[in-house]
């Protein structure tokens, strides 16, 4: 019947296991599709989800038989990788139920991410969720839950400040930059010196839709390396000048011990006509940018203390609103166990109604003869009428089993509905009933 | 009839500034609409005054206040709708309040004279008011600027550096506020003197018309304002003058044009005296 479904997780995050030990366990770099069929086909879960990211690999699982899924989970893991389960059995984490959910939530929400806040993990939870649902591995359990862990993650971006402001140093210095060109397509960037941040910060510049990179360096081949890299264009060291009054924005890196970006040359390049700001973004060690260059109008002049001192605070502010997040998660969470204990009501429901339609059929059976003599039109009335007086009857009740606030009240009722309406007798007298109450009638109309 | 408009115009106040200082998206279109409906109100009281005194009610510095707040309140919406900008309302609207609060607390009497039913005195009197409407969103969208400007320049990316638009966004707004009022401040001014002439021959003995030369208090500021905002844009162009140095242009100019508005046209000027 697929009522007494319980929500199950097994995996592996950054919190509990190493790099290595991820990338062994890893499915996105496969096909996922693939993985969750696979899993399907092994285990006895009705429901499976596989959400696979560089930091976690996780499976969620909606199965009547918990602990027997675990253990064909573990088994599918140790096939599907070609792993000893004992080397990953160690750093695997298991969640039932609210708990399993609660872990969701989380991840959904960023909470449970490397870097608090980054707003990747919702799309690769949709994902997720998406290729399972598409290969028809998910069913109402999964659904409900993945649903409400998009709602959480929504909530949260909208709600909260957790995902705001930027947290690593090339994209503080992208965000000043958009800050002080709004959008970022037709501007012109270049890049002195070829290094690893230099060419970070060039393809986040690039991905915003700078219409220009060029790239210096003292070694030539280093900057039509990094040109070949983010699709830039590499110019000789000396025309370094030039090119500084034609851009925009200017990201320097270079090993110089002294700076080789003078005053000089940023009043060369900040003529009289320049009418747009000039951004120098010099996260070198020793500056490459001389320090009174900022005393330019128009100048804008980060180093990279600067843009640390940014992320710093960006991650304290997302620190403070962690708080308001995790009540987010909170409310949802509670909305989400009281809809799964609304589900466990429901065997109960059905049970009831079937008894009392049985009673009511074992009725018109017994007037049967009496009303023989009655018009087709009156006798279908006659049923419809009873059919309504049960449903109406029945109303109430259904609605307060579905709403008791917790699994003791709940089981504490159940007993007393079965008591009072023999509902666990009538399952075996009906047995042979052809044709049970359809459960899409379940409300009046 | 004033007060239905005030009253709309301190309630969106009230949601730009919870939207500014919250940053929720549901505050910003609350604040909107009810400027949207604020705006709409005014329309009507506009309208309503207009059959009433058989022309555009701007006869009186009361009225002339009104008719401003309700062209400011359209160009800022205008802005706001095409650039999906929120964070200028929390400084427009409150400008909006305060000036509407002077018709509703002194209304003054609208005059009727044949006079004013001539085009250009029409003509006149709206292109002027919309090119303050202009300038007085250059201003603001100048301040804002030099704040934003502050902040980065400064390294401290605080309170306003997240709620502000890009710098480049309120230089570019600002360029086109003072084109958009700088044209119309053009044609005000051209049509006034075109239409004193025409009304001193018709009225050799209104003591208004005479006044009317350059060394007229309220005429001389125009001019004044013509100049400056002249300049700012010629500067732009010829002398890098974008940025900063055109946003603290456009929040002098808008200081001169509201001199222009209130002190002078309540106490000092002899020929504007309506």
């Amino acid at each position: 019947m697929g009522i007494d479904v319980h929500l199950f997780l097994l995996g592996v995050s950054h919190r509990t296991a190493p790099v290595d030990l991820r990338e062994r366990l890893d499915f996105s770099s496969r096909d996922v599709g693939a993985a969750v069929e696979a899993l399907a086909a092994r285990s006895s879960a009705a429901e499976s989800v596989v959400l696979s990211t560089c930091n976690r690999s996780e499976i969620y699982l909606g199965t009547a038989d918990p602990t027997r899924v675990r253990d064909e989970v573990v088994a599918f893991l140790s096939e599907y990788h070609e792993l000893a389960r004992e080397v990953f059995l160690p750093h695997i984490f298991t969640y039932d139920d609210a708990a399993a959910a609660h872990h969701l939530f989380r991840v959904a929400a960023g909470l449970d991410s490397l870097v608090v806040g980054e707003p990747q993990i919702l799309g690769q939870v949709k994902d997720a969720f998406q290729v399972a649902s598409g290969r028809h591995c998910t069913g109402p359990l999964l659904n409900k839950t993945f649903h409400s862990a998009f709602g959480v993650g929504k909530r949260v971006r909208t709600e909260t400040a957790l995902g705001e402001g930027a947290v690593s140093v090339s994209f503080a210095a992208v965000a000043l930059a958009r800050k002080i060109f709004g959008r970022l397509d037709g501007r012109r960037v270049l890049v002195v010196g070829a290094g690893e941040i230099s060419a970070l910060t060039a393809q986040h510049l690039r991905s915003h839709g700078v219409a220009e990179i060029v790239i210096t360096s003292r070694t030539g081949a280093h900057a039509d390396a990094l040109a070949a890299e983010v699709g830039g264009r590499a110019v000789p060291w000396s025309e370094m000048g030039a090119a500084i009054a034609r851009a925009d924005i200017v990201v320097t890196a270079t090993g110089s011990q002294r700076p080789i970006i003078t005053r000089a040359h940023v009043e060369a390049a900040t003529g009289r006509k320049r009418v747009d700001p000039l951004f120098l973004i010099d996260i070198a060690v020793p500056r490459d940018v001389d320090p009174g260059v900022a005393d330019i109008e128009q100048v804008f002049l980060y180093n990279v203390d600067d843009l640390q001192n940014i992320v710093q605070e960006n991650l304290a502010r997302r620190g403070a609103e962690i708080a308001r997040a995790e009540a987010i998660v909170g409310e949802e969470l509670a909305r989400f166990t009281a809809w799964q204990r609304s589900r466990r009501a429901i065997p109960t429901v059905v049970a009831l109604r079937q008894r009392f339609d049985e009673i009511r059929r074992a009725e018109l059976r017994r007037l049967d003869a009496r009303l023989a003599g009655l018009p087709p039109e009156v006798r279908a009335r006659v049923d419809e009428v009873t059919r309504l007086l049960v449903e109406k009857l029945l109303l109430e009740p259904t609605e307060q089993l579905k709403a008791l606030p917790d699994e003791e009240t709940q089981a504490i009722y159940t007993e007393a509905v079965n008591r009072l309406f023999r509902l666990s007798e009538s399952s075996d007298e009906t047995a042979g009933e052809p044709d049970p109450l359809p459960t899409d009638r379940s409300r009046p109309e | 009839m004033n007060v239905l408009p005030l009253i709309l115009y301190a309630a969106a106040g009230l949601a730009y500034a919870v939207h500014f200082a919250r940053r929720a998206p549901q505050a910003g279109r609350l604040a909107t609409t009810l400027l949207v409906f604020a705006a709409l109100s005014h329309t009507f009281v506009i309208g309503m005054q207009t059959m009433e005194v058989r022309h555009v009610p701007f006869a009186n510095a009361s009225s002339a206040t009104s008719t401003f707040v309700w062209l400011l309140a359209l160009s800022y919406l205008y802005l706001e709708l095409t650039t999906d900008e929120r964070a200028m309302g929390v400084c427009i609207v409150p400008l909006l309040v305060g000036l509407q609060t002077i018709p509703v607390v002194s209304p003054g009497v609208e005059r009727i004279d044949p006079v004013f039913e001539s085009p250009w005195f029409w003509v006149h009197v709206s292109s002027l008011l919309f090119a303050y409407a202009s300038f007085a969103l250059a201003g603001v969208l100048g301040l804002t600027y030099v704040v934003q400007f502050k902040e980065i320049k400064k390294k401290h990316l605080g309170y306003f550096y997240t709620r502000l638009p890009s710098l480049q966004t309120l230089d570019v707004m600002n360029e086109r506020a003072v084109a958009v009022g700088w044209l119309f401040l053009t044609v005000g001014v051209v049509v006034g003197a075109i239409w004193t002439g025409q009304a001193r021959a018709a009225a050799p003995d209104d003591p208004n018309l005479q006044a009317m030369a350059l060394n007229d208090p309220k005429i001389f500021v125009a001019v004044l304002t013509w100049a400056v905002y002249s300049f700012a844009m010629v500067a732009r162009r010829a002398m890098g003058w974008s940025g900063r140095r055109a946003a603290w242009l456009s929040a002098v100019g808008f200081a001169i044009v509201l001199l222009n508005f209130l002190p002078i046209n309540y106490f000092v000027t002899t020929s504007h005296t309506f």
